[in-house]
């Protein structure tokens, strides 16, 4: 079997053929602890790329100075110099190593070197001895982010056992790993490997803590960072890591790699990346101590499109020509146009979160000008009901329990949210007032966000999050795993709010309903948890101005976020607005961007955020930029090139139409206005200002529950429940049959049969019926044991039972 | 072959595995949610359904499960213990029909924590973990998802039957936190000792007749055409609504199916033995959904804060209460379905030492009774002590911790394991993983 496979490998780097064949890097030098280096071998043939990295045959001519494997790992083995001979591709390349000061890989150093084992054996891990109490006795920081007390709980607790000077093969530190004593975690190093002899000399050398003069790491790099990569096809990485001293080491065989989506693209611990049979593109992390690097393979769909396809594309603004952009890439097609009744229905569900009525229907439909999508758009972001919509989809993320701010409080938030988007506030100017909010929580609600919010650290959370879109959550406890953020980043934004003041009645049981004054003092401090420092107020990245000693340093924070230098301020709401509208966002979770989480279209996200931030942050002309967009307009049909892509735009994606959206349609349909608790009659389900108003159909589809803490992003999911209450519930059959409801109006009518079926095909799918459906309806009315009014409920409890209703198409 | 992932780490291989290759778009922290699926060890359950009766308020333990006859009169109250058919076990003297089949009946004296408040103490023992920040006794939170949403999530059966019934309301803590909506408890409102009273939306609704919902779904077949986009990769969730509409036609169209709501059919006798009151009747529907395999059902009764004249509450309630669990027991052991069924009573902790001066009790965490029975759980017994006064849990000393882990453990659900919030953040199912050995059988 062996045999066999060697013969097939043999061949095939016998076929693989290439015009040009590189070898990285070049030159190869090997000098104490940086010991091994991974050859990166790639063949050239025109336009297209392969690995040849695991296929070609590998030779030292000095085996005494330096060892290579079959994967292009050379080692070190003594001073010297040799060369390493390759061939792949059908060509011979060559490459020089020098191997010198082997003495120095003695000096180790706990930080540096044997904490990137421990890592990357996951021994520090969440479930294992990462976790807050530890595993069998023994803790160590979460991924190593307190190098002293790692050390501290290896070399001194225990009485000594785990680290065993005098015959360290006995120490704990090896004997449980490799299994010799038990370990709940199974054998995760085996004896006589390069990490077990780095651990062994290590605690032969006494076990330090820290060398003298030890560099300090400065970043990661990956090669290559991109590559498109047909399916199945495989790509060696190489990690390097830079310090501080100018030195650099090999870590691949020291990091560990993560795919963001393992269909498309999936890595081993080895850093070999192997394409699945999906198209797209993600993002493959190799972290080491805290850094990352990323490498982006793209995927296309097999097969070419013809070479002037994308040119022909209609363009309507800069959305559509990023978006084909995207498309080439991947060689996917772009579906047809959706029909106006798609787009009407789209629109009005977008802008003004509801279906248009059978009037606003017809109007649409029927209007001859060929400028009447525009027209549509522009009509709709003027109507009151926009105002109502957005600020629905704000509250989700801002409300907080009013059981535990008090109801009065969560009132005045709502209505001032509902206010800066009834006024059109800039988006700049909205977040700056609640980052900077002062005052009453009877008069100016947004204050609120800092009732509920009480300490810097839960404010630096929401706060990074929301406005953003940088999850800083896990830096408080521990070093981000997929991100750059640390515990410094983390206490020194909260430094902004320490001088935060309250007065009056805080958060008191039972029911905190009093009268709290949030307001910018004088006095207070954020103290890092390990080191006990105190906090000077820092941003994320870049500058922020200084503040002055008597100022309010939530100002300059203020000031940074919304700057117009911040890409990740306009980038974060450009991507919840487009993912709002689009069905999904270009960054998803909305909230999460980061390099490890990169956009689906990055050109296209820096594109959005851009033009929005030279709109004045103006929300409206965001939602108008991607509503008159001729991608925005594709039908949801995929054609054959495009029915993989779920992340690409090339056609519509369908969503269930939200709680909000769903029940005030439903009740504009059958002509019931609804009648919430705590509010005015007639006022819609997307008016609404507390979750704690009652509403099965709104707990059914999907509105969060009050009680929830962190507010969660809501999902579009479809559930049992949800079908069985469209089809039974007993409040919708009571309205459906009322004397009140649309129905019985239609029944008394003076209408044709024929008009009845037309308009309540307006009403609910917002078209007309085509012929096969008319005659459907018009058999039912035909029947004459049937009353009028019995066959229109069918026919309309019909239609709202049908996915049509139900979607966005 | 050894694999070097850390641990939290997620492998297409893994993804094949749980049948999600398809469900790509997904990003990182959803495969990390999705691995969450599969971070637990199999265990086989125990019990398949779990009646989870809530008192809401804090039960008395003097009253109820840990009479004190030897505490002073100010402590012991105005009830006396009464002898069960297990020897050596008093009770309070209104648990007689509970004391006669105290055989079949395991009882906790010895949980404990720290949150005396009624928001904090629901959310501690509705969901096995201690509220985050300190939490007022009017406020409603949530912060982990409750024992009902977990099991809907790992242990549902997508029949078509939602998996986790709360009647006739949520408990505070009752909901699915970050596990998502879909593992909501579905809310029955309506009071089952009603001659109307019928199951919201699995049924049709009023006077509606079957013939003309099947005219009317005929139509809706003939009428729907919107196009399904049938190729997996696509992800179509109008594919995904096909399929929970066909699911919700069985379930109404199916007379085994809406058997599971008729209490009406039940004989007089039997609802008369379990009460003719809202409660009493809400434990028959129990018994009822548990014969359609429901796996989590829960019962609020709301209430038990007796501050303020608690004896003359109690025997009131007390009897009541009594009379519904033991007949709800006893049908369940009668039908064959106590062994796989488990059938726990508790509230959000026990109530003070001291009768205070409107002849009430006020929240007590250093003590509280806990029964269960059924799914496995060894009767005659009980867990623990508290000290002759009743003060504290001294002997056995238990957590909500181990509460919740036993109860997931008889359902078949490792507690120890791993969740994923939509952050991305590892979150253990719960922080102490240990059963109640005793409890386990």
């Amino acid at each position: 079997m062996r045999t066999y496979c060697l013969i097939i490998l043999f061949c095939s780097s016998l076929t693989a053929q290439a015009e040009d064949v590189a070898v990285s890097p070049i030159e190869v030098s090997l000098r104490g602890l940086s010991n091994r280096k991974q050859l990166l071998v790639t063949g050239r043939t025109g336009e297209d790329v392969a690995d040849l990295t695991r296929s070609a045959a590998y030779m030292s001519e000095s085996p005494e100075v330096a060892t290579v494997d079959e994967r292009g790992v050379v080692r070190a083995v003594g001073e010297g110099t040799t060369v390493v001979r390759i061939e792949a591709g059908g060509q011979q390349q060559s490459v020089t190593v020098t191997v010198t000061n082997l003495a120095e890989a003695d000096a180790l150093d706990f930080e540096r070197d044997i904490q990137p084992i421990l890592t990357r054996r996951a021994c520090n891990s969440g479930p294992c001895h990462g976790k807050a109490r530890g595993q069998n006795g023994f803790q160590l920081s979460l991924f190593g982010f307190d190098p002293d007390f790692d050390h501290q709980s290896l070399v001194k607790e225990a009485r000594g056992r785990r680290v065993f000077f005098a015959s360290p093969e006995e120490s704990l530190l090896l004997t449980k790993p490799t299994g010799v004593d038990p370990h709940g975690g199974g054998v995760r190093l085996e004896r006589g490997s390069e990490e077990y002899e780095l651990l062994r000399r290590w605690i032969q050398h006494g076990a330090p803590r820290r060398q003298p003069d030890t560099p300090t790491l400065e970043t990661v790099s990956i090669e290559p960072e991109s590559r498109i990569m047909p399916y199945e096809e495989q790509q060696q990485l190489k990690v390097t890591a830079h310090y501080s001293d100018g030195s650099t080491r090999d870590v691949t065989h020291m990091a560990t790699y993560q795919s963001n989506e393992s269909a498309i693209a999936e890595v081993d611990e080895s850093g070999l990346v192997t394409a699945g049979k999906i198209t797209g593109e993600t993002a493959i992390m190799a972290r080491y101590q805290g850094f990352f690097a990323v490498f982006t393979p793209s995927v296309p769909l097999p097969g070419e499109m013809p070479a002037d396809y994308y040119d022909q594309l209609p363009r309507r603004n800069f959305v559509d020509e990023q978006v084909y952009e995207g498309l080439k890439r991947l060689s996917l097609s772009v579906s047809e146009p959706a029909p106006d009744h798609n787009f009407l229905r789209r629109a009005y569900v977008d802008v003004i979160g509801r279906l248009p009525t059978v009037e606003e229907a017809r109007t649409f439909l029927d209007d001859p000008s060929p400028e009447k999508r525009d027209q549509l758009i522009d009509h709709l972001l003027a109507q009151p009901e926009y105002a109502e919509h957005w600020a629905n989809k704000w509250a989700d993320l801002l409300r907080p329990n009013p059981y535990r701010v008090g109801i009065k409080t969560v009132l005045n938030y709502d209505n001032w949210i509902r206010d800066c988007f009834r006024k059109d506030k800039p988006y700049d100017e909205f977040v700056r007032e609640l980052i900077t909010a002062e005052g009453s929580t009877w008069k100016d609600g947004h204050v609120t966000l800092y009732r509920d919010r009480r300490s810097p650290d839960e404010i630096t959370t929401i706060v990074s999050q929301l406005f953003l879109g940088t999850r800083l959550e896990c830096a408080k406890c521990h070093h981000h795993p997929f991100e750059v953020w640390g515990q410094d980043d983390f206490y020194s934004f909260a430094a902004y709010f320490a001088k935060l003041g309250y007065k009056g009645t805080g958060l008191s049981p039972p029911i905190s309903g009093s009268e709290e004054m949030v307001f910018a003092g004088t006095s207070g401090d954020v103290r890092h948890p390990l080191t006990n420092a105190v906090m000077q107020p820092r941003p994320l990245f870049g500058d922020a101005r200084e503040i002055p000693s008597d100022g309010d340093p939530r100002e300059a924070l203020a000031e940074w976020m919304t700057s117009k230098d911040n890409p990740l301020f306009a980038r974060t709401m450009a991507n919840r607005v487009w993912a709002d509208i689009m069905g999904r966002g270009l960054v998803e979770p909305v909230d999460d961007l980061r390099a490890t989480n990169p956009p689906s279209n990055i050109t296209l996200l820096t594109a959005l955020g851009d033009d929005f931030r030279d709109s004045g942050f103006n929300i409206k002309h965001l939602i108008r930029t991607i509503t008159t967009s001729y991608v925005y307009g594709l039908s949801s049909l995929p054609t054959e090139r495009n029915v993989v892509d779920t992340r690409n735009f090339s056609r519509h994606y369908r969503v269930r139409l939200r709680a909000e959206v769903l029940a005030d349609s439903w009740n504009q349909i059958v002509g019931i206005p609804p009648d919430y608790q705590a509010m005015p009659p007639g006022a819609s389900a997307k008016e609404i200002w507390t979750h704690r108003v009652d509403s099965q159909f709104l707990d059914t589809f999907g509105r969060p529950d009050p009680n929830q803490d962190p507010p969660c992003e809501r999902t579009t999911d479809t559930t049992v429940v949800q079908a069985l209450h469209l089809m039974n519930a007993r409040d919708l059959h009571e309205k459906l049959i009322s004397d009140a409801s649309w129905v019985h109006q239609l029944a008394e009518s003076e209408l044709q049969p024929a008009e009845i079926v037309e308009n309540v095909y307006l009403a609910v799918y917002s078209r007309r019926p085509v012929e096969e459906e008319l005659q459907i309806a018009l058999d039912l009315y035909e029947n004459t044991e049937t009353s009028r009014r019995a066959v229109t409920e069918d026919l309309l409890w019909a239609l709202l039972n049908t996915p049509e209703f139900v979607f966005e198409d | 072959m050894s694999r070097y992932l850390n641990c939290e780490g997620v492998s297409r291989r893994d993804c094949l595995k749980l049948g999600l290759g398809g469900l790509f778009g997904a990003g990182l922290v959803d495969m990390l949610r999705l691995s969450g699926q599969a971070s637990g060890k199999t265990i086989a359950p125990r019990a398949t359904s779990c009646i989870l009766v809530w008192l809401d308020g804090g039960p008395t333990h003097y009253e109820t499960f840990d009479p004190k006859p030897l505490a002073p009169s100010e402590i012991r109250g105005e009830f006396h213990p009464i002898e069960t058919n297990v020897p050596g076990i008093s009770f309070s003297e209104h648990m007689t029909k509970l004391g006669a089949m105290a055989d079949k009946l395991a009882i906790i004296r010895s949980i404990r924590h720290n949150q005396g408040n009624h928001g904090a103490g629901n959310h501690y023992m509705m969901t096995g973990a201690p509220p985050r920040i300190p939490v007022g006794c009017g406020a409603f939170v949530s912060f982990h998802p409750s024992l009902g949403s977990t099991t809907a999530k790992l242990k549902g059966r997508n029949s078509g039957l939602p998996d986790y019934f709360s009647m006739p309301r949520m408990s505070r803590s009752g909901g699915p936190n970050f596990l998502g909506a879909k593992y909501a408890p579905f809310i029955v409102p309506d009071d089952p000792n009603k001659d109307n009273f019928r199951v919201r939306d699995v049924s049709l609704p009023g006077e509606l007749e079957t013939a003309r919902f099947d005219s009317r779904r005929d139509l809706q077949g003939a009428i729907d055409r919107l196009p399904r986009i049938n190729e997996p990769v696509a992800a179509d969730p109008v594919v995904a609504l096909d399929g929970y509409y066909e699911q919700g036609y069985t379930l109404v169209s199916s007379p085994e199916a809406q058997a599971a709501f008729d209490i009406h059919s039940e004989p007089d006798e039997l609802r008369d033995a379990y009460g003719r009151n809202d409660f009493g009747q809400r434990a028959l529907l129990a018994r009822r959904l548990v014969e359609a395999d429901v796996p989590f059902i829960t019962l609020y009764e709301g209430g038990w804060d007796h501050h303020v004249g608690l004896f003359d509450r109690c025997r009131k309630v007390l009897p009541e209460i009594d009379q519904t669990l033991a007949t709800l027991i006893r049908d369940l052991d009668e039908r064959g379905r106590l062994d796989t069924t488990l059938v726990v009573m508790l509230g959000e902790f026990g109530r003070t030492p001291k009768i205070n001066k409107d002849a009430g009790r006020d929240h007590w965490s250093n003590a509280m009774s806990v029964l269960l029975a059924g799914g496995g759980t060894p009767g005659g017994q009980v867990v623990g002590a508290t000290d002759p006064q009743g003060y504290s849990a001294v002997d056995r000393v238990l957590s909500p911790e181990n509460f919740a882990s036993t109860i997931y453990t008889k359902l078949g659900i490792d507690p120890n394991q791993i969740l994923y919030t939509p952050q991305g953040r590892p979150t253990h199912l719960v922080s102490d993983p240990t059963p109640i050995s005793e409890l386990m059988g």
